[in-house]
């Protein structure tokens, strides 16, 4: 109602999507984590995963780069394609995959390293830059787009953890964007974050839609409904809802997504 | 919000705060009682400590002076030709250098009366001692030299107050008159008390020459050993622990091997000794009293301490740090060694510092394996023959001097505990200040 | 869908806001009634009663829409949530807007009970606001229940609130030209009869609420109307509006 979305769903074709899930299981031992989820994630679009704890929305999220191939005991089923390829295919190398699809986690966790490694760090592990110059022209430019250049412009040898929460947060995005990913998935980045370092994150994610596909998974229903154009609601594992986010907020579908979106159940 | 589950305004003793009420009188005695306490077990820990470094110190200290005979001495070229056509050379020097005494005294209105024998028992063999000097420096003929003899090491012991006129019988080893021509000695202002720089740079002696004894050797021996033992087990046990850490899928066969490393842990080191002696001396055939086949033995027993502080300095590390790594698309192995590893360092540097401790103090493994005491004759060639050449290590040095008769050999002991102690710090500081660098680079 | 918030206290205020909303509607409800009844009996003391009665109302207009505005800014409602203030509050002005028409009427009445009667209009017009009470009163119902069909049958009863103020015009027209002397009570009671007519429309305006708050879709308008008829140039001249 109050968004425009006079860019979005109007003839979706296969070209705008980015993520495709078809049928995902994922297993933690004998827990089955996520049933059946199905979903066709847009380019140039922030969607949102929210549902009550526990529900795997982060799990869902951490097998589209696949982190969680790093627990042991996970187990990933079905299939998700990244344009078309499907990412957990055998000649697949994650780190391949995970520069393409970057992340941002829910606590600020910048390297024990100055600033300007901890965004120069993917690009020299990739290969991005070749020389000096061109690392430093990588390094502003990924800080301007976390919008957080001018606050660190003077100080890029100080170190990353002496930031206060929201700029190491949006120096960890800065650090993701500086790989020049496809997709950014954002797990709860905003949870450690006073209002006004999340009303600051919530801008950037706006301003990083212009050229990703963003992916956040948020505890907070109007963080969701400030930020995502697309909402995905996960309970005890199952993809309930998914649709525009202006519908999933004044009109749910599904009653277990009017429970929760309304405040009554956890 | 009215939530009826919640007491609502149940009476308590008293309203005011100004009045301790007599839960929170109670609560308070035992936070006093507990402070009381924590208190008095460190007080106990430092009285013991103090007690401790008071008794080594006290106990050491002798070690560090000897008593020296300082006599100026003169040898024309005519008395060593003639000395050196007798058939019992070092007698005759022994005879001048009684002469030339017997003149310093009787200057200073002294009158002594001694013997070669009694100079024997007081001063050690000095006429091997010039001979030696003057043949390896003809130069120094005719003209005056300054000599610090030592003197035995029963003479030391009665200057510094541990053996008495009263106390011994006469043997040949020592006499109550000799006794009489130290007193006499001292009143000519002969002897005088010295730092014992040939206990800290010297070798091990014999049985009946604790005066001569020095740890200098047996500290190289222990030296070259935590070489070995760091060069190693540092980089075996790091190895392994990020390899068990970071990489390994769990199953039973990686539950096993940890669980096997804890237990080599609590393995008691004398098993370790007959291990180095079985596999290294006597089936890889390497030689017996080295400080490699030592360091070898050392190391197995510092691994599983060093692979269990590095695995836990590595389980340390946030785990956000490994996704944020993972995160940006760096590969395990770049995540351990360009992020996980450098944080873990400084734990894994003190317990690496801790193990080498551990292993610089041991002695059982070491007596197994023929480091013992006496074996410390000399220095080695050379560096690499320093791996290889007989030798022996601090500890069990001062367990050799420490079982021996001698009871100046129990001042040695002592002094050598107190080298241990200043070696061991000398590791600890160095830890310290390793573990700050790497702490200043984050 | 569980039934309670997991805050109670949000559970409260929503209660509370459409407590007020029912209260207003059953003042509202008892204005029409009375304001017709005043007409019909020429009872000016219950016509100033009514006039009266819409201060209330008015007042809780004010109220409920400061407790929608407190609830929105505190508990952000979402979904079901949402709609049900939003309903609540453009009911709440219909409701009041429904009141002020019962005032005018009341208003219209005092200045008719000086005038000859005509001749079945009080009658006439009675029916029409027995059939709009009778409209709102459902309408309030379906709110309560959250009953689409029901209030999907009121917007098409409106139609007949159509059709009697238009059968009413042409009666009045006939009336006015019979006798120009009529003229001045007939053009109160088309006014009376137009704002009835108007009430329905707010009724229907409440139904078109309770289907928005029970099915998250507003009715398309395809709502059948009848006022065609006054409107065609061929039939009486010109319309009024």
């Amino acid at each position: 109602m109050m968004k425009d979305n006079a860019d979005e769903r109007i003839g979706v074709d296969a070209m705008d999507i980015k993520f495709a899930a078809k049928d995902v299981q994922v297993y933690y031992a004998d827990n089955h984590a996520i049933k059946d989820v199905s979903v066709d994630i847009l380019d140039k679009t922030v969607t949102a995963f929210i549902g009550p704890s526990g529900c795997g929305k982060s799990t869902f999220l951490r097998s589209l780069n696949r982190m969680n191939d790093t627990i042991p005991i996970c187990r990933v089923e079905g299939d998700i394609r990244l344009d078309g390829q499907d990412i957990n295919a055998p000649e697949v190398d994650p780190v391949q995959l995970r520069a393409k699809v970057g992340m941002v986690f829910q606590k600020p966790n910048p390297f024990p390293k100055s600033i300007y490694d901890n965004v120069a760090y993917g690009p020299r592990i990739h290969g991005l830059a070749r020389g000096k110059a061109e690392l430093d022209e990588i390094v502003e430019k990924s800080l301007r787009r976390a919008a957080i250049w001018d606050e660190v412009k003077d100080r890029l040898d100080a170190a990353g953890t002496g930031l206060s929460g929201g700029q190491q947060q949006r120096l960890c995005i800065a650090r993701a964007v500086a790989t020049e990913p496809e997709v950014l998935l954002m797990d709860e980045p905003c949870s450690a974050l006073d209002p006004i370092a999340t009303a600051q994150v919530e801008e950037l994610i706006d301003e990083l839609r212009q050229s990703y596909s963003v992916i956040i998974v948020t505890h907070s229903m109007q963080q969701a409904a400030r930020v995502s154009q697309k909402t995905a609601f996960f309970h005890l594992g199952n993809l309930v809802e998914y649709g525009d986010t202006t519908d999933i907020f004044t009109n749910p579908r599904d009653t277990r997504t009017e429970s929760y979106i309304t405040g009554r159940i956890g | 919000m009215t939530d009826t589950s919640l007491p609502q305004n149940a009476p308590r003793g008293s309203n005011s705060i100004l009045a301790t009420d007599a839960r929170t009188k109670k609560r308070n005695a035992a936070e006093k009682r507990f402070r009381a306490l924590g208190m008095g077990a460190i007080g106990i820990g430092l009285f013991f400590l103090i007690v401790l470094f008071t008794t080594i110190i006290r106990s050491g200290a002798p070690a560090f002076t000897r008593t020296v005979v300082d006599v100026q001495f003169t040898l024309t070229q005519a008395q060593y030709d003639e000395a050196e056509g007798t058939l019992f050379k070092t007698a005759a020097y022994a005879d001048l250098f009684i002469a030339q005494l017997g003149e310093i005294l009787a200057e200073q209105d002294v009158a002594a009366d001694f013997d070669a024998e009694s100079i024997e028992r007081t001063l050690g063999k000095v006429g091997g001692t010039l001979r030696e000097f003057y043949r390896a420096n003809e130069d120094q003929l005719d003209q005056p030299v300054n000599f610090s003899l030592a003197t035995s090491s029963r003479v030391d012991g009665y200057l510094k107050g541990r053996v008495t006129l009263e106390g011994i019988e006469d043997s040949r080893f020592l006499m109550a008159s000799d006794l009489d021509l130290v007193d006499e000695l001292q009143a000519a202002g002969v002897i005088k008390s010295e730092f014992n720089w040939p206990f800290i740079t010297g070798a091990d002696s014999g049985v009946d020459n604790p005066g001569g004894a020095g740890i200098g050797a047996s500290v190289v021996g222990s030296f070259f050993m935590m070489l070995v033992v760091l060069a190693l087990a540092l980089p075996i046990g790091v190895a392994a622990s990020i390899y068990l850490e970071e990489f390994a899928v769990q199953n039973r066969f990686t539950d096993l091997i940890e669980v096997n490393i804890s237990n080599l842990a609590a393995v008691p080191s004398i098993v370790f000794g007959i291990l180095g002696l079985a596999v290294f001396i006597q089936f890889a055939g390497l030689p017996q009293s080295a400080p490699l086949v030592g360091g070898l033995v050392l190391t197995l027993m510092t691994l599983p301490t060093i692979i269990i502080s590095t695995r836990a300095a590595l389980k340390a590390v946030p785990p956000s740090i490994r996704e944020a790594a993972l995160g940006v698309g760096a590969s395990k192995m770049q995540t351990v060694f360009h992020h996980v590893l450098p944080l873990a360092m400084p734990g894994i540097l003190t317990g690496t510092i801790i193990g080498l401790a551990q292993a610089l103090g041991e002695t059982a493994p070491l007596l197994l394996i023929g480091m013992v005491g006496f074996v410390a004759r000399g220095y080695p060639d050379g560096f690499l023959t320093g791996f290889t050449e007989a030798n022996s290590a601090m500890p069990a040095q001062i367990y050799t001097w420490a079982a021996r008769a001698d009871a100046a050999f129990y001042d040695k002991a002592w002094g050598g505990i107190i080298i241990l102690l200043i070696f061991l710090m000398f590791m600890n500081i160095l830890a310290v200040i390793l573990r700050r660098r790497f702490e200043r680079r984050w | 869908m569980n039934d309670a918030h997991i805050a109670k206290a949000f559970d409260r205020d929503l209660e509370g806001v459409q407590a007020q909303v029912m209260k207003m509607g059953g003042l509202v409800e008892e204005a029409i009634r009375d304001s017709a009844k005043a007409l019909k009996s020429r009872d000016v003391e219950l016509a100033e009663q009514v006039r009266q009665g819409d201060r209330r109302i008015d007042e809780l207009e004010d109220l409920i829409n400061t407790q929608c505005a407190q609830v929105l800014a505190l508990r952000q409602p979402a979904a079901g949530d949402l709609r049900t203030v939003l309903t609540v509050m453009k009911i709440a002005g219909n409701l009041e807007r429904i009141g002020d028409y019962a005032k005018n009427l009341a208003k219209r009445t005092e200045v008719l009970s000086h005038m000859q009667p005509i001749e079945g209009a009080s009658s006439a017009i009675k029916r029409m606001s027995k059939e709009v009470e009778k409209m709102l009163s459902d309408a309030l119902d379906a709110y309560v229940r959250r009953d689409a069909a029901l209030a999907e049958d009121v917007r098409h009863r409106d139609l007949e609130v159509d059709q009697m103020y238009n059968a009413l015009f042409r009666e009045f027209l006939t009336f006015m030209m019979e006798d120009p002397r009529n003229i001045t009570a007939c053009m109160h009671l088309h006014f009376i009869a137009k704002n009835i007519e108007r009430m329905g429309d707010h009724v229907t305006s409440v139904a078109d609420q309770v289907i928005y708050l029970a099915t998250g879709q507003f009715p398309d308008e395809s709502r059948p109307k009848d006022n065609q008829s006054i409107y065609r140039v061929d039939s009486v001249g010109e319309a009024e509006e």
